[in-house]
């Protein structure tokens, strides 16, 4: 019997795994290769979104309107939990007339875009790797094509264009909900006076600190919907298949929305 | 008139088709018959060209759709209508707006046309005062007619029926298997079944191919079945219904 022990084993298990790791990566490959050319066939679709305005103005009510209520939580708890902790660190400096500066930078660069995209890519994400999965899987999106209509164009399309317009507003939206969360917590919390908080904000903020965080909204926007409609698109096996391609999608595109976000600043602040 | 022309076709090492070659002839029905799993259905999705073969060729009315792109193939789609297994009807639209769906979709007609195609395949399918319903609230029998229907709306040359009564009650496949046989009738339509059920093929079908193991084994006539000496076609025809 052979064994990792013994010489011809140790060899058989090194080829396997060498076979087995080709092997995804050939997979891996063939992924890539694939999603490129479904985020290039979204984007030659974009002028027929006019065909199809009225599954733009659904998907923009689903990502925009509808979305408001969680990503203003969000940005309205992390906007007063900075103020809390950079007021608590920054009072042992004597510098808490810095607090307005501090957290608006850290909001409107950093906190207020990721945040927003951290929870649109796990509920527009999730809804849109589910919905699609199941029409995948149910052979909705073969009926599409055999009847001689883009599924692309139809579904994918719509979503990305409404999420390209819808996460500008939102940005805007959670920096502004952010920034009164932290300045409710700098006078409530740190007796600070609302004037000195805002002073520090407004005449300090440059166009630059603006660029980083509106341009990563259309990022992100491009980077959820196209991932999770193509993990919708990819779904395979029933309704187990349908749940691994939604948290396949949801991981995935909230992986890269960190990684987006660390490289928009690098590169803007960089250049700018 | 659909052709295969030595098609075969691989999913990874598994090899599903082989040298496969059928002619579907215009206003002719015509079945696939074959265990589950063997690569039925595939055939379908060949004809339509939702998937493309390792090689051979698919013709379509003389065209070779075999390396079409997907844009030029929605007008070869067109001529047919697919019936898929599961029915694929849009879960989120009546009844009406799953018929009138793809007309305002692929073709500039005016609303009054499409209301009055969807009224006639409507009362073609039987399902008056269903208009309004979504296809959760019908039976299986309704919804394959909602689907037959769809596949009509485009009046296609042929229709591709992918297990038409697979899942049905026994009434609910005699008014289906009826209503296959008026299309011929009373549209002049062609059709391709694809089934595991013997008694589908007789009750229905001009001509039969036997799909056994990737490959057709018997393509005639569906009356020279009973002659045919293969092993595999001879179980069938004993026991009726395939097994895998």
């Amino acid at each position: 019997m052979k064994t990792l022990q013994s010489p011809s084993g140790a060899i058989a298990f090194t080829r396997a795994l060498q076979e087995k790791l080709l092997l995804e990566m050939k997979v891996f490959f063939f992924t890539m290769q694939e999603f490129f050319w479904f985020s290039v066939r979204a984007f030659v679709a974009i002028p027929k979104a006019k065909q199809y305005w009225r599954d733009v103005l659904d998907q923009a009510k689903i990502c925009g309107v509808d979305s408001l209520p969680i990503v203003l939580v969000s940005a309205v708890s992390i906007g007063a939990l900075l103020a809390i902790e950079v007021g608590n660190l920054l009072e042992d400096f004597g510098a808490k007339t810095m607090l307005g500066r501090s957290t608006a930078l850290s909001v409107i660069r950093e906190l207020g875009p990721l945040l927003m995209g951290l929870m649109l890519s796990a509920r527009f994400g999730s809804r849109n790797g589910a919905e699609l999965g199941a029409m995948q899987i149910s052979e909705q999106i073969d009926a599409l094509r055999a009847f001689g209509t883009d599924p692309i164009a139809k579904l994918v399309t719509p979503r990305l264009v409404a999420a390209l317009i819808m996460f500008l507003p939102l940005t805007a939206f959670s920096d502004f909900a952010g920034l009164q969360s932290a300045a409710y917590m700098a006078e409530h919390y740190h007796r600070l006076d609302p004037g000195i908080f805002w002073n520090a904000v407004y005449p300090r903020l440059v166009a630059k600190d603006f660029v980083v965080g509106f341009l990563k909204a259309p990022v992100f926007a491009m980077i959820i919907t196209l991932v999770s409609c193509f993990n919708g698109f990819s779904a395979r096996g029933g309704t187990s298949g349908v749940g691994r391609s939604t948290i396949k999608g949801i991981v995935v595109s909230s992986g890269l929305v960190l990684i987006a976000n660390f490289y928009v600043s690098k590169i803007v602040l960089e250049n700018m | 008139m659909i052709e295969l022309r030595q098609v075969g076709l691989k999913y990874g090492e598994r090899e599903i088709l082989k040298n496969v070659s059928l002619t579907i002839k215009d206003n002719t029905i015509k079945a696939i018959l074959g265990p589950s799993g063997v690569g039925k259905s595939t055939i379908l999705k060949l004809m339509l060209g939702l998937i493309k073969p390792n090689n051979g060729q698919v013709i379509v009315d003389g065209t070779d759709i075999t390396n079409m792109n997907e844009t030029s193939l929605y007008a070869i789609r067109r001529k047919m209508g697919m019936v898929f297994q599961g029915n694929a009807l849009f879960d989120s639209m009546t009844i009406s707006q799953n018929l009138g769906f793809f007309l305002r979709e692929n073709m500039k007609l005016p609303e009054e046309e499409i209301s009055r195609r969807v009224a006639e395949q409507i009362q073609f399918a039987g399902l008056e005062g269903y208009e309004e319903q979504l296809p959760e609230s019908l039976s299986g029998g309704m919804r394959r007619r909602v689907a037959i229907g769809r596949a009509m709306i485009f009046k296609p040359h042929m229709i591709l029926f992918d297990e038409p009564t697979a899942g049905l009650d026994p009434v609910s496949s005699k008014k289906i298997l009826s209503l296959i046989s008026s299309l011929r009738k009373n549209n002049n339509l062609g059709a391709v079944i694809v089934t595991h059920i013997i008694d589908d093929v007789f009750n229905v079908a001009d001509s039969v191919a036997v799909l056994y193991k990737g490959e057709i084994i018997f393509d005639d006539v569906t009356e020279k079945l009973h002659e045919a000496d293969h092993p595999f076609i001879c179980s069938i025809l004993s026991d009726k219904i395939l097994e895998l």
